[in-house]
């Protein structure tokens, strides 16, 4: 019994020597991947890559047949791993039509957006994580048209075909993640919050739609699909890797 | 990698699926509103009172006792409606022509929404065998149900 006892509090000090031991060895293991994680940022260039995407739910949502379909390419730059400028053209087409009272709404244009999402990952895994700010702009004509708009007290049918042209811009908070696939393709998705700060042209009420923006409102929920595909020197390197 | 694609699937589905409900005003009633003063009083007509629209059949209030105000529809297309008010007691009858020259601007909201039409007042005038004078108040005609003419009785 008392060559047990003797064991069991042998053992019980080792741990206890042994333990401060193995925290140190685990701090000193993370201290050394931070040290490797800023070798490596130091040793991204200042222009780390180009790349270029498209989304792949604005041509899902052409294809199916959708109301309104957003379909859009960029091009951004690659700042450091860390900051990523980027440029967004893309085309809005939508198609509406009422149900009970032959009302239709169409618009085909074009839009742009401009502005940069931050990586928050700080590993350099091919994986990130953005956040970032967008503002966009679109001028477009929209068709607004009854075939059979009846005037119900004086009893007329009349056909009504408004055609104007509306100016907006909104901003988007935007937040996705992206990952390497393979070589220079990389795959991903981001969620936008759309906030609207100026539109023309509403006299006569407002459009249905707006290109980029989707459903007209104040505010609008979005989201992109983004098959990329890294150029230039970054698109070397990738494939050596 | 998997994971990823299964919510970039499931952003995409929810991204087509966004709302898509119809949001049309609830106030759906386009009219102009005519009130009655005497003495630059409100009053309420103790006489029956029928208005018709001129080269139609309509009959836009039709046997009205105690009115002070009135709602009256609007022509969509024309530059002008023509109005007959006609007011019966029992034993006269009293009828007046009232013009309104306006201009129509269309009114959507939604391809889902009914279509309305909008006026602005520019002008207004009328006979007088009961009405003294007819002014303009609001001219703009549209889901707000303010005064817009005020017609002022003999």
């Amino acid at each position: 019994m008392k060559l047990r006892t003797c064991r069991f509090i042998s053992v019980s000090l080792l741990m206890l020597y042994l333990l401060p031991l193995s925290t140190f060895a685990q701090e000193e293991e993370v201290m050394q991947e931070v040290q490797e994680a800023l070798a490596a940022q130091e040793k991204i260039p200042l222009l780390a890559g180009v790349a270029v995407s498209a989304d792949l739910c604005g041509l899902f949502m052409k294809i199916t047949n959708s109301r309104f379909a957003n379909m859009e390419a960029a091009c951004r730059l690659d700042f450091k791993e860390k900051y990523f400028p980027i440029f967004e053209l893309g085309i809005g087409d939508c198609t509406r039509e009422g149900g009970d009272n032959n009302n239709s709404f169409s618009t085909t244009a074009p839009y742009f957006r401009v502005g940069m999402d931050y990586n928050f990952n700080k590993k350099m895994s091919g994986n990130r994580f953005f956040a970032g700010l967008r503002y966009a702009f679109t001028s477009f004509d929209f068709d607004f048209k009854n075939p059979d708009f009846v005037d119900p007290y004086w009893n007329v049918q009349h056909p009504l075909n408004i055609s104007k042209r509306s100016n907006t811009q909104w901003m988007e908070i935007v937040v996705g993640i992206e990952t390497k696939i393979w070589s220079i393709i990389r795959f991903g998705w981001k969620l936008r919050y759309r906030g609207r700060i100026h539109q023309s042209g509403t006299e006569m009420g407002e459009p249905w739609y707006v290109p980029g923006f989707g459903r007209n409102g104040g505010t609008a929920w979005g989201g992109t699909v983004d098959l990329a595909f890294d150029v230039g020197k970054t698109a070397k390197s990738n494939k050596q890797k | 990698m998997r994971r990823l694609s299964q919510i970039s699937v499931f952003l995409c589905l929810l991204t087509i699926a966004a709302c898509d409900s119809a949001d049309c005003s609830l106030r759906n009633n386009v009219a102009c509103t005519y009130c009655f003063y005497s003495d630059g009083e409100s009053i309420s007509l103790l006489d029956t009172l029928n208005v018709y629209a001129c080269g139609t059949d309509s009959v836009l209030v039709n046997q009205e006792i105690g009115a002070s105000s009135v709602n009256i529809p609007m022509s969509y297309w024309l530059d002008a409606d023509t109005l007959i008010f006609e007011v019966c007691g029992e034993i006269y009858r009293l009828v007046d022509t009232v013009y309104v020259e306006k201009t129509n601007i269309p009114h959507f909201e939604s391809p889902d929404c009914p279509t309305k039409m909008f006026h602005l007042i520019t002008s207004v005038r009328c006979t007088h065998h009961f009405i003294e004078d007819i002014a303009i108040t609001f001219p703009q005609i549209n889901y707000d149900e303010v005064e817009n003419l005020q017609i002022h009785i003999r």
